[in-house]
């Protein structure tokens, strides 16, 4: 598919700046909220109208719009600017459907992240965000896999970005989707018998191309299905790994494990399809949100880089219905 | 109310609605120009001050030409708040 050249991650964890994924950072009031990186780069005005989402995703980017040319943006979020989305919708209700500002409406638009990328750098070329929830991100890669067999010369930048917004936590937490119990550790979290994941958001950009040369990574494959059956999705791994992975054998398995016990047998009946393989889990470390994946994909990079491994099959789902194989492979 | 009370207010309402973080109202001098090179305010600011111009004081202001002549600083917000509120 691609080859992965340099990559910024925006997470919980220490993955920006100086690197430390030994200290593993704690979760706070049953959250992974991501550390905000500095944003001396950007300018006053437009920083104080960003939301937690653009602001993000420009932390992310910036070091990689300021040092590479890229042919496009594709970024994956489900959500975008889901907190400025409210803002704006609160005011037509209580201004009467009167006089609206700006700012709002526009930070709200999914959107607004890539083309407040492309307004950084200048950058009129193939501008485009994928907004299917728990596979934005995994979309977004593949719209960025398609650009480059068309155009083999070319550079995107592909991220993926979702924002923990207070609203978002309130009605999630109402429909199940996070853990009442104080969740404190890993330990607790996957230990846990109860449904409900944690939360988390952050932002993983990746500067991608087809030349092999310099490159951290290779995206080999991408996989993506909707189905609430285990079995199918056991089947669509099975000849996933058919198809992509041959008769090679795997260095890791990448967990999206979230702690939610309705999901656990997905995990673990993928686990099975590929046995005496080492497993990892990542949602400690990220939280869980839709576009999660972006950080197994940085994770798995930052494995094959500094563990030296071969190649790493990412299995992640959301929902239990949104399912995705990524096999990254050592360039 | 008075001049200086309403002066205040109304700093401390731009403030809140331009999201002007690293400002406090005793920054905001009445004769500083708001756009350029005064406070630094562009197009999209102006909509937001039209916007708080309604909500708060009951002001609508239709007429572009009228808008520049009124948010120029501090001091013609409030002399035109002052002639024209409904609130």
């Amino acid at each position: 598919m691609f080859y992965i050249h340099q990559t910024v991650c925006v997470s919980a964890q220490k993955t920006n700046g100086l690197i430390d994924l030994d200290d593993i950072q704690p979760i706070k009031d049953n959250k992974l909220q991501a550390i905000e990186p500095n944003y001396d780069a950007i300018p006053p005005a437009m920083y104080r109208r960003m939301g937690r989402a653009v602001r993000l995703a420009s932390g992310a980017a910036l070091p990689l719009l300021n040092t590479l040319t890229f042919n496009g943006i594709v970024i994956g979020t489900a959500n975008g600017g889901l907190e400025d989305c409210i803002k704006f919708l609160n005011q037509i209700v209580d201004y009467n459907e009167g006089k609206l500002t700006p700012t709002n409406f526009v930070q709200s638009t999914t959107n607004a992240i890539a083309s407040q990328l492309a307004f950084f750098s200048s950058n009129k070329g193939y501008n485009n965000t994928h907004v299917h929830r728990g596979l934005a991100f995994e979309n977004a890669a593949l719209d960025v896999a398609m650009m480059l067999n068309e155009f083999p010369d070319n550079s995107y930048l592909l991220g993926g970005v979702d924002e923990i917004s207070a609203y978002q936590y309130n009605i999630e937490s109402l429909a199940g989707s996070y853990k009442k119990e104080s969740i404190s550790s890993a330990e607790d979290l996957y230990n846990s018998k109860t449904t409900g994941s944690i939360p988390g958001d952050g932002c993983t950009m990746f500067a991608v191309n087809k030349q092999k040369t310099g490159a951290t990574a290779k995206l080999k494959a991408i996989g993506t299905i909707h189905t609430d059956k285990v079995e199918e999705v056991t089947q669509y791994l099975t000849n996933f790994i058919n198809k992509n992975l041959g008769e090679s054998s795997l260095s890791l398995f990448l967990s999206g494990e979230n702690g939610d016990s309705r999901h656990l047998p997905y995990y673990s009946a993928c686990q099975n399809i590929v046995p005496n393989i080492a497993v990892e889990r990542f949602k400690h470390l990220c939280g869980e949100y839709a576009t999660a994946s972006a950080f197994a994909l940085w994770l798995a990079c930052h494995k094959i880089q500094h563990n030296n491994l071969k190649n790493v099959l990412i299995y992640n789902n959301f929902r239990g219905k949104q399912h995705s194989f990524m096999l990254v492979e050592n360039a | 109310m008075e001049t200086a009370t309403l002066k205040q207010q109304l700093k401390e309402q731009i403030i809140q609605f331009l999201n002007l973080t690293t400002f406090k109202p005793e920054d905001i001098k009445d004769d500083q120009p708001l756009f350029g090179e005064g406070l630094g305010l562009d197009s999209i600011d102006s909509l937001e001050l039209i916007a708080l111009l309604d909500r708060n004081y009951g002001i609508k202001i239709n007429d572009p030409k009228e808008g520049r002549k009124i948010l120029v600083d501090v001091n013609t917000m409030v002399a035109y708040i002052q002639q024209h509120r409904t609130k």
